[in-house]
């Protein structure tokens, strides 16, 4: 009787989440169109990333309404955003190829251009080839960080500098992305395997506080300034580039009171796993409630610190402990603790789909058995690419820098990337390693992915200084 | 004693050739490697860099270690060495049981092989021969080469596709030995080095990262060099025109861009800088005589030029200092950047039998530029360039790109090439006495896949099957079984 009461609902439910998203898209479509009408520039880059990123924001809604309620019409609206987000994703890419007169490969912003579209378009595959429909959940918000990444970086097109004017540059940059989407794909494929595999929501639960704990604990750790505040690197909006006192000395300016927040959130984010523990210590179950309360209230927490951290940081002079005088900073100046911030209530909210799922879920998805083989398969896909890749890079490197190898940071974290699925292909082909502990490989493999791609860029700079 | 190091000995072999030993030693490589990108590296850094990076105390213990050098510490090696001697040994473990699956292909399926395979399926046959038929057509039409195979108690039909992918994990590993080959060689005969040309000079003196200086068995000239720059301002393009001199005649020619190196008896040079040399091409002047006869003119002096004014005088650029300094009226060279110039002339009167010295810019005390009977205007300073050459020997070079196409290769078979095996075997029921076509088969990969191709195999045995006329001994019987079949 309950069941047929919530079939019946279904319809009105899924129709008004829908129209909102429908509506919102309208609404900030119109928006855009007004600022565009005002500025007569209506085919730039800027506007055509604003719209990918509307349509992607959509069709993420919609992937993530259709996990928790499982309705079959918000799939087909959200793979129609996903392509509408793609038509612009790939007019912004080919008005950035013509812009600048050669593919966009040359700059981090350019990567992440071309990485984002690659995602969407396996999304797609995914999606229509392996049946694998909840694929843009876990995908789209990736995307959705991209491309707000995207706005923070420089955006200027640079000339290709004598060592990048080869053509084993678009050889290597194709492969590289085609081979990082596909490790993406076959994180998000582990990650349905997870759910689908009925894995205990309670081990998610500490995962999900582990990771978001050790954002805010590494942030407060490496940022919290006497008197409560946060320092963030000062930012020069002329040059757009951070601000050095000296060679490689960055000037750091002081943002009040932001830091006692973040300690607080990071206390509020600690607390689901004090409960866990203590759940697990004592065999107590009510402890499991205490912490999914807890979870959203580090949840509005997270929220809060994100919209005080975007509102403060993006804008505005403060105070520097190493020089006088005020100093600028921008979002653009921490893209790591922004990243970082956005991934934790990310994870948070995956969490809470996951504790909110509907218990037929599993129905809706292909059967764990093929969702671990689908993701072999995108990983058997993955391992050559990322071969290739390197060989390239390598061949490349010889005719430049007259070495194949140089022991570049961005080459050993690619040839570690190379090791860890070597690593899972071992354990899988020989040892038999099916199921979870695949997937948890397959996790693994795309966190030292995107440690490659982005935080070598930005943390442990070599040769290879471009991207 | 001696049986105890025997079984010592196979234990260790065991240990060595065990994949969690390879996992192991994979996982030390990663962390070491990340470690090795973290930490400044020595080769890479100036050496104030690493001091303000780290305490004295600190610097120490890291360089004692080898972390400030990781993928040249000698541990580094040592361990890339196990690796290589992990999958050698990996391979010779399993690889005689995957020869003797190659070299030797089960064809016929005993009866304990039959019952354990998946997928396999039995098929109604009126009689052996036109079932073994149908099978054989069936693999035809998919583009197999059955085989019939005739024992002394029983036969059947073995058909398979892509044995080869049985060994192709060998080939990966091979391929990846063949690529540490190539880099040892490198390691051990190669050599890396810079060659710095001004415009116009010959050398064959190669300096080495070591600090030593290599002579090649030929010399370089460079005939000219240049850069291009993009509206911004941003490089566009270096070049150098590379001239190859052996026996003192120009062997080759090139002009060589970054991205395309000239390469010369085993030996490449990469475009990698350019710039002034602190040296000057040509100093353009304006000479007036002070009174009298001659006529103002335009004069162009390299270093050492001499030039003759009119009938009694002349000019010779005596000096260039880029960056100079006066003390008790001497002229020194402070350092050789472009930063405090100074130009030395030296005019020479024969009938008065005295030479001027005129200094731009005119230094106190030590020039003579209101003395001297011509005075000189400086118009231009034509500075030189150099051509910044990176050197290198890779004789392992070839076994590390042979080692990329057949890793490339050896990962596609892996992957993408499956070894298929069908086989076909009449059996009879005991109790009943009909006749039926076992079928199984098996692929080492993508088994879904495979399990699909199966189904479509067993469809068309059975077309095949129907369209065959019963041609048995006793027909009698025949036909009813295979009337059933149709029902």
């Amino acid at each position: 009787m309950a069941r047929a009461k919530t079939e019946q609902q279904q319809p009105a439910t899924g129709m008004t989440l829908i129209v909102m998203v429908g509506l919102a898209i309208a609404f900030l479509l119109f928006m855009a169109f007004l600022n565009v009408v005002k500025s007569g520039n209506l085919l730039n880059e800027t506007n055509l990333l604003f719209a990918t990123l509307i349509f992607y924001v959509g069709a993420g809604a919609l992937y993530l309404g259709f996990g928790v309620t499982g309705t079959e019409s918000y799939v087909k609206f959200a793979s129609l955003a996903t392509w509408l987000g793609l038509i612009a994703n790939t007019a912004a890419v080919a008005h950035r190829w013509y812009e600048a007169g050669h593919a966009p490969f040359s700059s981090v912003y350019e990567m992440l251009l071309s990485f984002v579209w690659t995602l969407a378009v396996l999304t797609l595959v995914a999606e229509k080839k392996f049946g694998v429909k909840v694929i843009g959940t876990v995908t789209m918000p990736v995307a959705i960080v991209g491309v707000v990444l995207m706005q923070l970086l420089r955006t200027e097109v640079h000339p290709l500098v004598p060592a990048l004017q080869s053509t084993w540059l678009h050889v290597h940059v194709t492969l590289a992305m085609l081979a990082y989407a596909a490790c993406a794909l076959s994180f998000a494929l582990a990650m349905m395997f997870l759910i689908q595999d009925n894995m205990k929501t309670e081990t998610f639960l500490a995962v999900t506080s582990a990771s978001t704990l050790g954002i805010y604990a590494s942030v407060v750790l490496t940022r919290f300034e006497k008197w409560g505040g946060l320092s963030l690197v000062a930012w020069n909006p002329e040059n757009k580039a951070e601000v050095f006192l000296s060679k490689g000395v960055r000037l750091f300016v002081t943002i009040p009171d932001l830091g006692w927040l973040m300690t607080l959130t990071l206390l509020v984010v600690a607390s689901p796993l004090v409960f866990y523990a203590l759940a697990r210590w004592k065999n107590d179950d009510s402890f499991l409630t205490l912490a999914n309360r807890a979870v959203f209230l580090s949840i509005l927490l997270q929220v809060m610190t994100l919209v005080m951290f975007l509102v403060r940081a993006n804008d505005g002079r403060y105070p520097s402990l190493d020089a006088d005088g005020l100093f600028p900073t921008s979002l653009a100046a921490s893209p790591f603790i922004l990243s970082g911030l956005v991934g934790g209530v990310f994870i948070s909210l995956l969490y809470l789909l996951l504790v909110w799922r509907r218990p037929d879920l599993g129905r809706l998805l292909p059967s764990a058995d093929n969702l671990d083989r689908i993701t072999y398969k995108t990983i058997c896909l993955a391992f050559p690419l990322l071969t290739l890749m390197i060989a390239a890079g390598a061949y490349w490197a010889n005719q430049t820098w007259g070495s194949y190898w140089s022991w570049d940071p961005k080459e050993t974290w690619a040839a570690i990337t190379w090791l860890v699925y070597a690593g899972y292909l071992h354990m899988r082909i020989t040892r038999g390693w099916r199921g979870r502990r695949a997937a948890y490989f397959a996790i693994l493999g795309f966190v030292v992915v995107m440690f490659t791609f982005f935080g070598v860029t930005y943390l442990l700079p070599g040769l290879h200084a471009y991207a | 004693m001696a049986v105890d190091l025997r079984a010592l000995a196979q234990k260790t072999w065991r240990t060595i050739a065990s994949i969690q030993t390879g996992v192991v030693l994979l996982i030390m490589v990663v962390i070491l490697s990340a470690v090795g990108t973290i930490v400044l590296q020595r080769p890479v850094t100036e050496p104030d860099e690493m001091q303000n990076a780290y305490s004295p105390h600190a610097l120490r213990i890291l360089d004692a270690v080898g972390l400030t050098d990781v993928f040249h510490a000698w541990w580094f090696l040592g361990l890339m060495l196990l690796v290589s001697l992990c999958i050698v040994a990996a391979s010779i473990d399993r690889f005689p049981n995957s020869w003797r699956y190659f070299s030797r292909p089960y064809k016929y399926p005993d009866e304990s092989f039959r019952r354990a395979l998946h997928p396999q399926k039995l098929v109604p046959i009126a009689d052996e021969e036109s079932g073994l038929m149908a099978a054989q057509r069936a693999l035809h039409s998919v583009g197999f080469k059955p085989e019939r195979v005739v024992r002394e108690d029983h036969f059947g039909i073995f058909a398979e596709r892509h044995r080869i992918s049985e060994l192709a994990v060998y080939i990966v590993h091979a391929s990846l030995l063949l690529i540490f080959f190539g880099t040892i060689v490198d390691g051990l005969w190669g050599w890396r080095g810079t060659l710095n040309l001004n415009e116009g000079q010959t050398s064959n003196k190669v300096e080495l990262g070591d600090g030593t200086a290599r002579t090649l068995p030929f010399a370089i000239r460079c005939d000219s060099a240049g850069q291009e720059n993009y509206k911004d301002g941003t490089p566009k393009k270096w070049w150098s025109k590379l001239a190859v001199v052996a026996d003192g005649r120009d062997v080759e020619k090139k002009e060589i861009v970054v991205n395309d190196p000239l390469l010369y008896g085993g030996v490449r040079f990469y475009q990698s800088s350019y710039g002034p040399n602190g040296k000057v091409a040509k100093f353009m002047l304006v000479a007036a005589p002070n009174h009298g006869s001659g006529e103002r003119q335009e004069i162009g002096l390299a270093v050492n030029d001499t030039v003759p004014l009119d009938a009694d005088t002349t000019v010779r650029f005596a000096e260039f200092i880029p960056d100079y300094a006066v003390r008790d009226g001497q002229v020194y060279r402070k350092s050789n950047e472009l930063q405090n110039p100074a130009a030395h002339l030296v005019v020479t009167s024969k009938s008065a039998g005295k030479n001027f010295d005129v200094w731009f810019p005119p230094i106190d005390e030590i020039a003579d530029n209101s003395k001297s009977p011509w005075q000189f205007q400086a118009t231009d300073l034509k500075m030189g360039h150099f051509t910044g050459l990176q050197v290198s020997h890779e004789p392992g070079q070839w076994g590390v790109w042979s080692g990329v196409v057949l890793l490339g290769v050896g990962l596609a078979f892996v992957f993408y090439v499956v070894h298929m095996r069908f086989w076909a075997v009449p059996v009879c029921d005991l109790k009943t006495g009909k006749y039926s076509l076992w079928i199984g088969g098996t692929a080492n990969r993508n088994r879904d896949a495979f399990d699909q191709r199966f189904n479509d195999l067993v469809a068309s045995v059975e077309a095949e099957l129907k369209a065959i006329p019963v041609i048995s001994q006793s027909e009698q019987v025949a036909t009813p079984a295979t009337e059933k079949l149709r029902v």
